[in-house]
């Protein structure tokens, strides 16, 4: 019973870190039609201005803010500066849906290599900055301790203000409209180009705000090679397909079918199974839905 | 203007001339570089079966590192526990990649774009993993892959590391000669015809999917073949040795090469090898720490790939082309 | 047109990347053993200095360093200085193995040492790898695989350490003389390592009561620790083994604190270090106080014994501004064999040579180990023992009781027995005899 209700907990928790990562990539794929693999790398650069921070002001809020902020950035200048030329040039040819692909991968090989040659490539750890020590039931502690259920609430706030921001603003509004229509919207008077920027601005903070909860949540480091990057990587993306890579409620369930999926894959099968079960889940999700669990039924062709 | 008819025969002859020239060539080499010879040869398979499924039949795959695992362990497998002759195993490699590409094509042939290589991505990184679930796999360490001394003929004290090297290129020359074939046939130009325009494709009778399983299949083999050369440089198969990043570099091969043509093959392959001991010359000469070692190499090629990328997106050959035939029309006005 | 163009255009692009590889031309080796000269030695060595497996280990190369330097200042062995050509490998086997060719082929040493990790080693003396292709020895590796003893499977190499079979078979009989009647758990790493110490338990005939192998962290997910605890806990084990490597080491500990279990832990040495652990920082260092570790060479923190004197003042002077550790201690002694093998070999000093002479003196070279050599005609093992202390609250590893109890047994059927072994004195300061 105890099991159960500690696999159920991690699932979640993990579950709700990836839920954010995959509204990272939805809201990238929405604004620019594009699934950017150097999410995660972004995510990365950003954590370790968060690290910086929480260095030198001992506080890990302090540090997130500053993560989110910087990753707002990150993602605004590789928009305008990068993706914009990136897409000018490569809008023809066979290489038209392969390109912007290929170039988010080397954008991403980049990014870890600057890190590395900036922070070095050992660990750098962030003090959690609530206890990792279980809530007990009666005689059994749980896996799940205060520090996770920091990280389910931080998350559910995320998304709230996100949710609000889209459905309740006029930025959310022209965010929208511009993905959809941004012929109209232009003539709409909607400066579609600024609005891009912001979209993937907002993106990089939710990418900014995984990383953070995944750096100290998880085995408590991060390195440019490190495998929960890796893992944010892979199961953001894979969350956001399986809840539909067009809608942001579709990312949160998908991040928490996945999170779920793996926790029990973890503890009534074995470690090694857990990014095949992944894989397997992918596919015969792709294949039974292509839509994804809450997508509309559109084109699925990229 | 004239055309030449070439027929098989001719290109054939081709690459028995070259396969001559690099064996006489590298006769000069030490085994280091022979050693590294081996390596490129074995990025030139593994980028020329991405060419095929990228370029040719549009399917994107950054997971082809996978295919290379597959091959690698069961030439192993088959070697440790059958004792087959090193050719059999070979073949054992690649016809259990073709397999797992066969299984992977059928799920994938109704995916594209960013789900084609979300899924590739995520098989890369799940497919390694298993070997830790299954005792004959050999888990992390791995398993031991001798392919034995080089053969007699060859004389006394013949460095193993320029049999690999023989060998590799003899596997190269020979996939390469088949894909080309196979890329100029029936098969090449249906595979062009559904990445085109699948809708017309589709009414002129192709079956899109068999077409796009069948690319899969001969991809994901020639993959296995590359794997088996991989395993026999290193001596051992493990699931290090088939990395997430093995899968990247593929793809940025394929991609520096052109993606579209197998003539740049090569150009991918070399930079591939090339760029971590220029990197290591370049840190060493301006006294870099061991942090610049490690992370130079990953900059380089990142950055060539982006530059490729956005200034020769076709790849040098086909721009070259592309520029010959301007300047051409040009000159005829 | 255009096809013979493309053809043409294959082909020399083929053949132009081909000379443009063509770095340099290498001449034939002249006659005279690789890597030594009448006035010094080469020696090589692979291993991590930078990356995941690094903390700790990239103090290695530099500690052999120190070492040869001292005795270089000291006038070198038989006449000849000591040098070391090092390479990082990141724990990679294929880059092991590409560096274990440059290192013989370009640097041209005489031989290699100290190569860290089981699967680098085996991929490079195994029988395809670089060492047995071009009969390079390797001499005194840095892991504890039983295999590397097998002198009919390794000819050429060496091993220091003592085996994970040999480590399993002294913790299987601590416990069973300590903590007879307790529920005895075991964590272990789910390959050839973690087999290798599985055998030695059997051998020894202890069983476990609950086994939990784990998947090596570079492949699998850090999410699983926790898992491993719920089964522990599960199954009441009171006595627990841990044998993995240090960041397993490290989620366990840190995991058993977040649920509040708080069994007897057994380290294995090899993810007991201390210094790898706290550099990491990612759990408090005195989650290790109380824990059973092991060790064969006296504990850095025991200035009275005087090989650890001589070599903390070797690194003061030679490798500054580096902390004293095990690390140290391992490298050094690494180098303090390797010296003591070169003089061992005599003037005339070949690859064959080197091999015959630790063969046949090994096992008397002096040397900090509290346990035998077992370097022999027939077995190329090293140390044969192991004594058990206990972790402070500062990483500390202190013998039990305040002296050394060295339990020897093999990597076979031997039984486990209490060792009578008197080290032999150090030489005069710490220099080769």
């Amino acid at each position: 019973m105890i099991n159960l209700l500690n696999t159920f907990l991690n699932g979640i928790t993990s579950g709700a870190i990836y839920s954010l990562m995959a509204i990272s990539m939805v809201l990238v794929w929405r604004s620019t039609r594009v699934v950017n693999f150097a999410q995660a790398g972004m995510a990365l650069l950003s954590c370790y201005f968060g690290y910086e921070a929480v260095q030198r002001t001992g506080s890990f809020w302090i540090g997130l803010v500053v993560a989110m902020i910087a990753g707002a950035l990150v993602a605004a200048v590789i928009e305008f500066g990068f993706m914009r030329i990136l897409l000018k040039h490569s809008s023809q040819g066979p290489i038209a849906s392969v390109a912007p692909i290929i170039a988010t991968l080397g954008l991403l090989g980049l990014i870890k290599g600057v890190i590395g040659l900036v922070w070095g490539n050992a660990d750098v750890v962030i003090e959690p900055p609530f206890s990792v020590v279980g809530f007990k039931i009666g005689e059994n502690t749980l896996t799940f301790s205060p520090l996770k259920l920091l990280t389910l609430v931080t998350v559910t706030v995320l998304l709230l203000i996100m949710t609000w921001l889209f459905q309740r603003t006029n930025l959310g509004l022209a965010l929208r409209a511009s993905a959809h229509e941004p012929e109209i919207s232009r003539l709409a008077g909607v400066k579609v180009d600024l609005v891009r920027t912001l979209g993937w601005a907002l993106a990089g903070a939710a990418g900014a705000a995984a990383g953070m909860l995944q750096a100290i949540t998880g085995s408590g480091g991060m390195n440019p090679d490190s495998i929960e990057f890796r893992l944010l990587l892979v199961f953001g993306f894979i969350a956001a397909v399986i809840g539909g890579l067009d809608s942001m409620i579709g990312a949160l369930v998908g991040g928490m079918i996945l999170g779920l999926v793996l926790a029990f894959t973890l503890t009534y099968a074995s470690g090694s199974l857990v990014f095949i079960t992944a894989f397997v889940l992918l596919l015969v999700l792709l294949i039974v839905r292509p839509q994804g669990v809450i997508g509309q039924k559109a084109g699925r062709r990229a | 203007m004239h055309k030449l008819k070439i027929g098989p025969a001719n290109s054939f002859f081709g690459f028995i001339a070259a396969g001559l020239i690099i064996f006489i060539v590298s006769s000069k080499f030490d085994d280091l570089l022979v050693y590294q010879g081996a390596s490129v040869m074995m990025f030139v398979i593994a980028i020329s079966s991405i060419i095929l499924l990228t370029g040719y039949s549009g399917q994107i795959s950054l997971g082809h590192g996978a295919f290379l695992g597959v091959g690698g362990y069961a030439a192993a497998l088959a070697r440790n526990n059958l004792n087959l002759p090193i050719i059999v195993c070979v073949i054992i490699g690649v016809l259990a990649a073709a397999i797992a590409g066969a299984l992977i094509g059928l799920s994938a042939a109704r995916l594209s774009g960013p789900y084609l290589a979300g899924s590739t991505l995520a098989l890369a990184v799940g497919l390694p993993s298993i070997v830790n679930q299954f005792d004959s796999l050999g888990g992390e360490q791995g398993l031991f892959f001798d392919v034995g001394a080089p053969p007699a003929f060859l004389g006394e004290g013949f460095s193993p590391y320029r049999w690999f090297f023989y060998a590799a290129t003899m596997a190269m020359l020979i996939s390469v000669w088949g894909i080309r074939n196979l890329l100029n046939s029936r098969y090449g130009r249906t595979w062009r015809a559904v990445r085109g325009n699948d809708v017309a494709a589709q009414l002129s009778g192709i079956n899109i999917a068999r077409s796009r399983i069948l690319a899969f299949t001969v991809s994901a083999g020639i993959a296995g073949l590359a794997g088996v050369i991989l395993a026999m440089t290193l001596g051992t198969v493990s699931p290090g040795a088939y990395p997430l990043v093995l899968s990247f570099s593929l793809a940025t091969g394929a991609v520096l090469s052109g993606v579209n043509t197998l003539g740049g093959v090569i150009i991918g392959a070399v930079t591939l090898v090339a760029i971590p001991e220029i990197a290591d010359s370049i840190s060493h000469r301006f006294g870099g720490s061991e942090v610049m070692t490690t992370n130079l190499p990953g900059i380089l090629v990142s950055t060539l790939l982006i530059l490729t990328v956005l200034f020769v997106p076709n790849g040098p050959v086909e721009q070259m082309r592309l520029t010959r035939n301007k300047k051409r029309a040009h000159a005829q006005r | 047109m255009t096809q013979i163009n493309r053809r043409k255009l294959f082909s020399a692009s083929a053949v132009m990347a081909v000379v443009a590889l063509a770095a340099s031309v290498m001449p034939a080796q002249a006659a005279g053993e690789v890597g030594v000269t009448n006035t010094s030695v080469k020696f090589g060595i692979t291993s991590p200095k930078t990356g995941a497996a690094a903390p700790g280990y990239e103090k290695i190369p530099g500690a052999i360093k120190a070492y040869f330097d001292y005795v270089n200042d000291k006038g070198g062995i038989n006449g000849r200085k000591l040098t070391l050509v090092s390479r990082d490998d990141q724990y990679v086997p294929a880059t092991a193995v590409q560096n274990a060719i440059k290192l013989i082929n370009t640097d041209k040493v005489f031989a290699l040492l100290g190569t860290l990790g089981t699967a680098s080693t085996k991929a490079i003396t195994g029988p395809a790898g670089p060492a047995t292709v071009y009969k390079v020895p390797t001499l005194f590796v840095n892991t504890g695989f039983s295999g590397f003893a097998d002198k009919k499977k390794y000819p050429t190499t060496f091993a220091l350490l003592p085996s994970y079979a040999m480590e399993a078979k002294v913790i299987a009989k601590y416990i069973k003389d300590k903590y007879a009647g307790k529920k005895v758990g075991i964590v272990y790493q789910d390959d050839d390592f973690g087999k290798d110490a599985l055998a030695g338990f059997k051998t020894a005939g202890l069983t476990f009561d609950v086994a939990v192998p784990y998947a090596s962290l570079s492949q699998g997910v850090a999410t699983v620790p926790p898992t491993w605890i719920q089964k522990l806990s599960t199954a009441k084990a009171e006595v627990v083994v841990m044998f993995g490597v240090s960041s397993a080491t490290t989620a366990l500990l840190g995991n058993a604190y977040a649920l509040g279990y708080k069994p007897q832990w057994v380290l294995a040495s090899i993810g007991g270090d201390a210094t790898t652990i706290a550099s990491a920082k990612k759990i408090p260092i005195a989650l290790m106080a109380g824990a059973k570790g092991l060790s064969f060479a006296p504990s850095p923190n025991d200035s009275k014994d005087e090989w650890i004197a001589q070599f903390m003042e070797i690194n003061t002077k030679y490798n500054p501004g580096v902390a004293f550790d095990n690390n140290i201690v391992a490298g050094m002694t690494t180098a303090f064999l390797t010296a003591q093998a070169v003089k061992a070999a005599g003037q005339n000093l070949t690859r064959k040579g080197i091999v015959a002479a630790i063969e046949k003196s090994g096992s008397t070279f002096a040397n900090p180990s509290l346990a035998p050599l077992g370097y022999s005609s027939t077995s190329h093992v090293g140390a044969t023992g192991y004594w058990v202390g206990t972790y402070d609250t500062t990483g500390g590893l202190n013998a039990d009781g305040g002296k050394y109890t060295v339990y020897t047994t093999d990597s076979g059927s031997g039984a486990v027995v209490e060792s009578t072994f008197k080290r032999p004195a150090m030489p005069e300061n710490g220099l080769p005899k």
